[in-house]
Formats: C-alpha cells, sequence, structure tokens
C-alpha cells in the first residue's frame, strides 16, 4: 500500500484519481489539430514518390491546376527560390523539405497541392503528373558500408561513402582482456527492426501567417511546442519571421511516443506556403503517410557479447552496433548522445568492464530515428543485455532467474558508477525480481514446464527481463538539444481565492499531466487537485521547456513542479506567521495549513494565506502568489523492472500465447497508481507489439510491404494477455518528490521478456536465439531449421 | 517487390501453329487479359498498355515490349517488358521466357516470368499479386486455347470476378 501524505480531498501524490482530462476526451469532446477550423483555411495534400531512390525528370501541375478549387501546386523549385528547401534535423544533418532533384525513399514529399477543400487537394495530387529516373535504391545497410556502394548523400560535398557517424563508449583495452581470459563466452547478432510509432492521431498542423501583423500562429501535433518555436524562428528568421512573432500551439494530441518529436517537411511546406499566401493553411496525414513517411524506430543490427566466469558471475559485455538512419539522421536524441542512452546496456549487473560501439550509415529508407516510447535507444540496449544474460545462464546452466540474482547490483552499493560512465542512483533489484517470482509461481511453472514437455502437445516457456532504464533527460551539462539545455520549466500562480493554474513547458499526449502535476502541487501546498488547473502547449502562455518524450516530463518539470510549490510555501509560511502574529520558527505545516506548535487549533489554511496574499500582505513584501521553477536535474533517474512473461507454443502449430504477464515497476514515489498502472498497461502493449507482432517490411527495391494496418499488426485488446502489474518503491535520492518517471517502462522491459519465454519454450529442441518478431511462421521455419519436424512429422 | 511465375501447359495443335501464334505481339496480345498493343515500332520493339485491377488498387502501365530473342528452330523466345504506372505511382519489369517442345502432335508450352513492382502495388497489393498473376496467367491460357481452337477471346479484365477468384484460391488454399 501507499502511503499518502494528504487527504482525501486534497488528492496529493499517491492517490488514484480518476484523470481531469478524461471527461472531454471520453464525451468526444477533445480538441485535436484536425479540429482547429480557421476562415479562409485552404488544404494541402502531398504528392509522394513511388520509388526508393529516382531522379525526378519532370512535374506536371497543368492537369492539378485545372481541378476547379486547386489552388497551387509547390515543388522543391519554388521553395528553393526561399532557401526552404533543405532543413536542418535534430542531430544536425540535413533534410529535403521538397526535393529539387532526387528522392531519396519511396513515400518521399515530391509536390504539395493546396486546394479549398481537402477532397480537392486529394484530387489534385492523383492529378500531379511526376516522371521519375528510377535508380537502384540501396536498402541493405551492411551493403551500405561497401566501397563500391553507390554514395547517396551526393548533396554533402566531399562525401565518398555512406557513413555517418561512430561512436564508443568504455574501456576496449580492459573489456578485450576480460573476454580474451573469461571461462565463458556467449555472442548473438540479433536486429531490432524497424517499427513505427503508429499513433492513433496521425501528424498534422494548421499554419496561420498574419501577413499584417507578421505573425505565424502554428497549431501541431509536436509533443515540444517550444523547442519548435524556436526551430522556426532559427530557419525562417532569414525571411523575417523571428521568436517573438511565432505562436505554436499544440492542442490535445492522440498519442506521441517519439513520433511527435522530429519536424516533418508536411509542417515546413505548410508554414511556406501560409506565409506565400496568408492563408491558413491545413495538412493532415492520412494512416499510410503516417506509417510510411514518418520517422521509425529502432533499427539496430546488434552484435552482443557477455563473458564471465563458468560458475555464472557476469564479467563484462561489448555491443557493436549497425544503425540504419534511412537517408538522413533525422533521430531526436539530445545533440551530444548519437544513440542516444544506449549506453545503459550493461544492465542491472554488478561488473566493471563494458565497450560499446556504434556506426550510422545511410539507406535509401525513410530518415530516423525517433525514441519511440524509450530515452533514445534504451530498448534496443536492454534487450540486447537481457538476450545474452539469458543466453549466458544457459550456457552456464544456471537457471535464468538465479542468475540474475547473483549478479546484481545490491541495493547498498548505490549510487552505482556504471562502466559505461552512468551513475545509477537507486534501486532494489532483488526485491523487485523476488516479487515478481512470487507473483507468478516462478518454481510451480518450471515444474510444469517440465510436464508439459513430456506431455509434448505444448511447451511451455518463462522469461525474465529485468532492466534498468535511464530517464529524465537531462541535467544541462550533458544534455542538450541544438544547444538547449534540457531543464523544464513550471510556473504556478494561485488566485485570490485560492485556487490555481499552472503551466509548463512539457506537453501532455495521453500521460495525463493535468492530473498528475495537480496532485504534485496539491502534495506541496494542500490545495485540493481539482481546484488547480493545469496548461500546457501554448508557448505564448507556458513557461520554457523541451516538452515531453523519454519519461522526462515527471523527473523535470514534475520537479520543478514542487520547487515551484515549496517557493509559495515558504511565502505561505511568511504570510502565516504575519496573519497569526507568531514567529515562523513557531510554525509547522500540515498539508492544506500551518499551525502554531502547541496549539493546533491556532491555524490557517492555504486558502486563507493566499487571500491575504492580495489583500493583507505583510509590509516590504511583494503581493500576489505566483512562482516559477526551471528544474536543472542532478542526475537522471534510474527506474527499474522485473517482468515474467509465461508464453505457450503450440507443438504443432507454432502458435504463439502469452499466457501470463507479470510486470512490478520500481519508479520511485508514486504520484497516481491508476495513472502509473495504466502506463505501463499501454507500454506493456507496446512491448508485445515488437516482440511478436510489428516490423516494417522493405524490399529489394525499396518498397514498402506493409504500408496500411491491413499489413503492420498493431496489437490491439485481441492479442493483449490480461497485465498483471505490481510495483516495489525505491525513491530517486536527489529528485524533489522521489519520482523516476515510467513512461517507458514498460516499453522497453518487455520485448526481452517474451521472447526470453519463447525461447525457453523450444529452447530444448536446440533453439537458442529467435530475431523478433516472433512469428509464428518463424518460429516454424526454425524449428525446421533445426529437425523438428524431421522426429515430429 | 520480385516474384517469379513458372507455368507449364499443354494445347493440342502442332508446335509450327502454336509457335506463330505465340511469336507473334500482334496475335499473342488479343490473349492477355487486359492488354493491348498501342504502336508497333518495328519487328522487335513495341508499345503497349495493361490495364488491371484489384481490390481498390488500379494500375494501369504503358510501356515497351521488346523481343529479345526469337529463335524459332529451338522454339524458344524471350520477351522483355517495362511499364510505368500512366500516374506515375510506380512501375513494373518483366522478363518472360518461352519453349515449346512438341509430343504426340501436341504442344507443350513452358515458361517463366520473373516481375518485379515498384510503387504503388507493391505496397498495398503484395500479398495478392502472385494470387492475381497467376489467375491473369490462367486466364491468358484458356484465351490462348479458344484462340487456337478458332473460338472468340474476350480479354477485358473484369474486377469483380478478379478478386472473387483470388479470394477463393486464397481461402481454398487452407483446407
Amino acid at each position: 500500500m501507499i502511503k499518502c501524505k494528504t487527504s482525501k480531498e486534497i488528492g496529493g501524490m499517491g492517490h488514484s484519481k480518476k484523470r481531469k482530462e478524461d471527461a472531454r476526451f471520453i464525451q468526444g469532446k477533445g480538441n485535436y489539430v484536425d479540429d482547429v477550423k480557421l476562415p479562409g483555411m485552404l488544404y494541402m495534400d502531398i504528392v509522394r514518390s513511388p520509388y526508393a531512390y529516382a531522379k525526378i525528370k519532370n512535374i506536371d501541375a497543368s492537369k492539378a491546376l485545372e481541378i476547379e478549387g486547386v489552388v497551387a501546386v509547390v515543388t522543391g523549385k519554388d521553395l528553393e527560390k526561399y532557401g526552404l528547401h533543405w532543413m536542418p534535423t535534430l542531430m544536425s544533418d540535413t533534410q529535403m523539405v521538397l526535393p529539387t532533384d532526387t528522392v531519396m525513399y519511396q513515400a518521399q514529399e515530391v509536390a504539395a497541392v493546396i486546394a479549398t477543400s481537402r477532397y480537392i487537394a486529394r484530387d489534385g495530387k492523383e492529378a500531379v503528373r511526376v516522371e521519375y529516373e528510377p535508380m537502384k535504391p540501396l536498402m541493405d545497410p551492411f551493403k551500405a558500408l561497401d566501397e563500391e556502394a553507390p554514395v547517396l548523400r551526393v548533396d554533402q560535398e566531399g562525401k565518398t561513402d555512406n557513413h555517418i557517424w561512430h561512436w564508443e563508449v568504455g574501456d576496449k583495452e580492459k573489456t578485450d582482456s576480460v573476454f580474451d581470459n573469461a571461462d565463458v563466452v556467449v555472442k548473438q547478432q540479433m536486429h531490432i527492426p524497424r517499427i513505427h510509432v503508429a499513433s492513433i492521431e496521425t501528424c498534422g498542423c494548421v499554419a496561420s501567417y498574419n501577413k499584417v501583423e507578421n505573425h505565424l500562429t502554428m497549431y501541431m501535433t509536436t509533443q515540444a511546442p517550444h523547442a519548435i518555436r524556436t526551430v522556426i524562428a532559427l530557419v525562417a528568421g532569414h525571411v523575417g519571421l523571428t521568436e517573438e512573432k511565432i505562436r505554436v500551439i499544440s492542442p490535445d494530441i492522440g498519442g506521441g511516443f517519439g513520433g511527435k518529436v522530429p519536424v516533418y517537411p508536411g509542417y515546413v511546406i505548410a508554414i511556406a506556403v501560409s506565409f506565400l499566401t496568408g492563408a491558413p493553411i491545413k495538412w493532415i496525414e492520412d494512416r499510410s503517410e503516417n506509417l510510411q513517411a514518418d520517422s521509425f524506430a529502432r533499427d539496430y543490427h546488434i552484435t552482443a557479447e557477455m563473458a564471465g566466469t563458468k560458475d555464472g558471475k557476469i564479467q563484462a559485455t561489448r555491443f557493436k552496433v549497425l544503425a540504419d538512419h534511412g537517408y538522413t539522421d533525422a533521430s531526436a536524441n539530445p545533440s551530444k548522445f548519437p544513440t542516444g542512452l544506449f549506453s545503459i546496456g550493461t544492465g542491472s549487473y554488478d561488473y566493471g568492464a563494458s565497450y560499446m560501439e556504434a556506426d550510422a550509415v545511410y539507406t535509401n529508407k525513410p530518415p530516423g530515428g525517433v525514441a519511440y516510447r524509450c530515452s533514445f535507444r534504451v530498448t534496443e540496449a536492454v534487450h540486447a543485455i537481457e538476450r545474452v544474460t539469458d543466453m549466458f545462464a544457459k550456457k552456464v546452466g544456471k537457471d535464468p532467474a538465479q542468475l540474475r540474482m547473483e549478479n546484481f547490483i545490491k541495493k547498498e552499493d548505490f549510487p552505482w558508477a556504471s562502466p559505461t560512465g552512468w551513475s545509477y542512483d537507486s534501486g532494489d533489484y532483488h526485491a523487485g525480481l523476488q516479487k515478481a517470482m512470487d507473483a507468478i509461481g516462478y518454481d510451480d511453472l518450471r515444474k510444469e514446464q517440465i510436464e508439459m514437455r513430456k506431455e509434448g502437445k505444448k511447451f511451455l516457456g518463462i522469461g525474465i527481463s529485468t532492466f534498468t532504464e535511464v530517464v529524465g533527460a537531462g541535467p544541462s551539462k550533458d544534455f542538450d538539444i541544438l544547444g538547449i539545455k534540457m531543464f523544464d520549466s513550471a510556473e504556478i500562480r494561485v488566485h485570490p481565492t485560492g485556487k490555481a493554474i499552472a503551466r509548463f513547458g512539457t506537453k501532455s499526449q495521453g500521460q495525463g499531466h493535468e492530473t498528475t502535476y495537480a496532485q504534485i502541487i496539491a502534495e506541496e501546498l494542500g490545495i485540493p487537485m481539482e481546484n488547480i488547473q493545469i496548461e500546457e502547449g501554448d508557448t505564448d502562455t507556458a513557461p520554457y521547456g523541451l516538452g515531453t518524450y523519454a519519461s522526462r516530463s515527471t523527473p523535470t518539470a514534475g520537479a520543478a513542479a514542487a520547487m515551484a510549490a515549496r517557493k509559495l510555501r515558504d511565502k505561505a509560511k511568511k504570510i502565516a506567521a504575519h496573519l497569526m502574529e507568531v514567529s515562523e520558527q513557531d510554525l509547522e505545516w500540515e498539508p492544506g495549513k500551518f499551525f502554531v506548535k502547541g496549539a493546533p487549533e491556532k491555524s490557517k489554511t492555504i486558502q486563507e494565506i493566499v487571500f491575504a496574499a492580495y489583500t493583507n500582505h505583510p509590509e516590504g513584501m511583494e503581493g500576489g502568489f505566483e512562482a516559477t521553477h526551471y528544474y536543472d536535474p542532478p542526475n537522471l533517474t534510474f527506474p527499474s523492472g522485473a517482468y515474467i512473461c509465461v508464453a505457450e507454443v503450440d507443438a504443432e502449430t507454432c502458435d504463439i500465447k502469452v499466457r501470463r504477464f507479470v510486470a512490478i515497476d520500481d519508479c520511485g514515489n508514486i504520484i497516481n497508481p491508476m495513472i502509473v498502472q495504466g502506463q505501463v498497461h499501454g507500454g506493456l502493449t507496446q512491448g508485445i507489439a515488437p516482440a511478436m507482432y510489428e516490423e516494417l517490411i522493405y524490399d529489394e527495391s525499396g518498397n514498402i510491404l506493409n504500408g496500411t494496418f491491413m499489413d503492420y499488426l498493431v496489437p490491439t485488446a485481441v492479442e493483449s494477455p490480461s497485465w498483471e502489474t505490481g510495483h516495489t518503491i525505491t525513491p530517486a535520492p536527489h529528485h524533489p518528490i522521489g519520482a523516476k518517471g515510467v513512461g517507458e517502462s514498460p516499453t522497453v522491459g518487455a520485448p526481452p521478456a517474451i521472447v526470453n519465454a519463447i525461447v525457453d519454450a523450444v529452447s530444448h529442441l536446440g533453439i537458442k536465439h529467435l530475431e523478433i518478431p516472433v512469428t509464428p511462421f518463424k518460429l516454424f521455419k526454425e524449428l525446421q531449421k533445426v529437425g523438428y519436424f524431421d522426429n515430429n512429422a | 517487390m520480385n516474384t517469379q511465375i513458372v507455368k507449364e501447359f499443354e494445347i493440342e495443335q502442332p508446335i509450327a501453329e502454336v509457335w506463330k501464334n505465340l511469336a507473334d505481339p500482334a496475335e499473342i496480345v488479343v490473349c492477355v487479359p487486359g492488354a493491348s498493343i498501342t504502336e508497333k515500332i518495328d519487328d522487335k520493339n513495341y508499345k503497349g498498355e495493361v490495364v488491371t485491377k484489384f481490390g481498390p488498387i488500379k494500375a494501369a502501365y504503358a510501356g515497351d515490349i521488346e523481343i529479345v530473342e526469337l529463335d524459332e528452330e529451338n522454339r524458344k523466345m524471350v520477351l522483355k517488358g517495362r511499364g510505368l504506372d500512366s500516374k506515375g505511382k510506380g512501375s513494373a519489369d518483366m522478363i518472360m521466357n518461352g519453349t515449346l517442345t512438341e509430343e504426340d502432335g501436341k504442344t507443350k508450352v513452358k515458361f517463366s516470368m520473373d516481375i518485379t513492382i515498384i510503387g504503388m502495388l507493391a505496397q498495398f497489393g503484395s500479398r495478392l499479386i502472385n494470387d492475381v498473376s497467376d489467375q491473369l496467367l490462367d486466364q491468358f491460357v484458356e484465351n490462348f486455347r479458344a484462340k487456337l481452337a478458332g473460338g472468340s477471346v474476350d480479354n477485358t479484365m473484369n474486377a469483380g470476378s478478379m478478386l472473387g477468384t483470388v479470394a477463393k484460391s486464397i481461402f481454398g488454399r487452407k483446407k
């Protein structure tokens, strides 16, 4: 049970309050970008390339322009006149807004049709004739590094290959030496496939430029409105659009998951066209455009190795990554981290040597990748470490749970310095795994597994993932995006009657900020959370912050809310002392009021104190009751989890069923248990997705073979097992409210648990590893390879 | 996407008669569902059109057909076709190898087609392309037989019936 410091009425931390925002969502009253309708608005649709790599010989818009209602067809040549045909990516690479001569991936933007209605814009798009001269695309990232491979980025002066960058971390010499002398080494190559966030709402915007005021209002699906405003100012400053003239409004968002962090060409085209015409331009992607052209996630080819003693002590890890970024590095990482926080991949285990390296390449695929519900490549890293940990356990002949227990970093050893440079803040890994094992009945399952193997109809597998996450980017000494430090902000205004509004630099896309932030402030100030209005997403009103992704909102803006509230509580104490004519030292706080020590009947409520701040404040004190805080975290937070999956494989059909899944999360102190549970449910479903269903598939001609939801399998309630959740609580010692963030933990932790379970189910048949997504067909093929059907036909 | 289709069938006609029909694009095109020759450039090069439709996707390819090899002695032919979608939504390439052999006065036709499809059709139709192509070929064989037997040939595409047959073949397999 979680102990709450506040009453249910105040509703501070630990209360399972229903989400305030749901009132509008469940009644269909949300306000999304596509709900924005402005007078004189025009609609944009985008012509896209059928080829993965082709020269554009000609674009003939004449037939489109004959259609009544088609206003304009915009091409790269048109944008070139204003220097807007290229834009920078967040990783300081460059990306075409519209091409002037070459298309680099299938579904790339080629031209934009502007019309008086959405339907006419689509008709216009169908009527634009583009003549291409197809070239042979480069689809295989390994072949992209061949010397004879054609150089894709000829736009980059002096570029002679398709290599983007090299990255490495850790002590290579030390690690190699441990490997050379180790009793046992396991090695596995694995692909973390290209997937898509596939949020229910696609991307879109309404760009509204007012020529008279020289002012742009940009309604858009963005997780980081302030950063976008700055980027627009940096890109469009030369045409006179400076930052004070730009207002970015991010209304309700139907899922972001990292996919709504990047700037997509559609946004820029809409701004450019609105700037030139003075009319508001609406652009909303359809499902296939979203799936085919917007930033992908993952696509890491990893060779993972683990070295250890024959009695099962882990001694070192070594990871080598090939990252396929498509035709440009459009990742949404902090600038100094080309592989994001991949170096968390040493895992939850106590050892001192690790070396990781990565190389990134260009191919003719859509650019990316985004941090899909993940602190920048943590999912890839966790998959690698948790898979090789299982393989290592198998090799030394130990139960995977036992091996983990023996190798975990001990609770008393925190803060713990990882061999790749992190300082893990806190954790109790043993307690988490024990709780998960008790919940699922681990020992009984092992017995059942043996029984079922004897029976031979179905094979049972038990898979564990005990992951350490790294979230809350981030401390400004290391973390920035295009130079802007990654702190975040909160501003609290309490009105004379004791009700408040608070604004943040983050932006909820379904996380429930309107509820959780109110609970943090309620915890600190004792004002009922129902009386605290939360606002985000309007750059004209909210304080500056870098937005919501990578589970950073609670670690950064949530901390800022607590800090700003504490500033106000200090002020309240002064006012209370003034009102009760006692000294500050004689006052004590309990949620909602200050009372005199030893005389609890003598007290002032926070509401009385706030009213006094407007009506009767002490002489020399500033009036009003407002505070702002910009929180620069001293460290990242390190949530952890122990997940156990029980899977059943049909011995005849290879059908795979997740029978049970227990997730024990440790996200530090919990703000709202119900919201945490909801986050974990959603995240686990997005974890089963890449483990068993999702993968963007391209053929050698560059075609995407599953560019619709007919073929790209997003799991629904039907595929989801009944998730069993629980928690341990190890507060973050450096965080004002001891919270760590939870949004991404389940997405990161679930895939290896599921795959470990499936591999475990068939390991006795000779299967050592399975690539995700593990489909029945893939499993069938692998079993065929090991000769399973030869004896069981 | 690449796909290969190999087909063998028998026609109860002498090999010379079959060859005559098969080797002349103007004769053969009548039998290809949805196809027509729009221009003859020379004896080896033609311009043509194929209209195909399944489900929501209608593709009209306009392109060139080249007779790469026409070996009457060995009864062997190689055709190369390259078509661009008329709306700029992609392209299709095909190489067809055909051989005829005679057995007891009947002719055995054996051919293979390597097809590469790029663009919209590949994206949306990849699940169906093999089945549809197979059905189209069956229809072609039927037409070809009918033509040689002196019957009339209707080579217009019927999208509805095509989709129906494909559906039957897909679901039929599962039994």
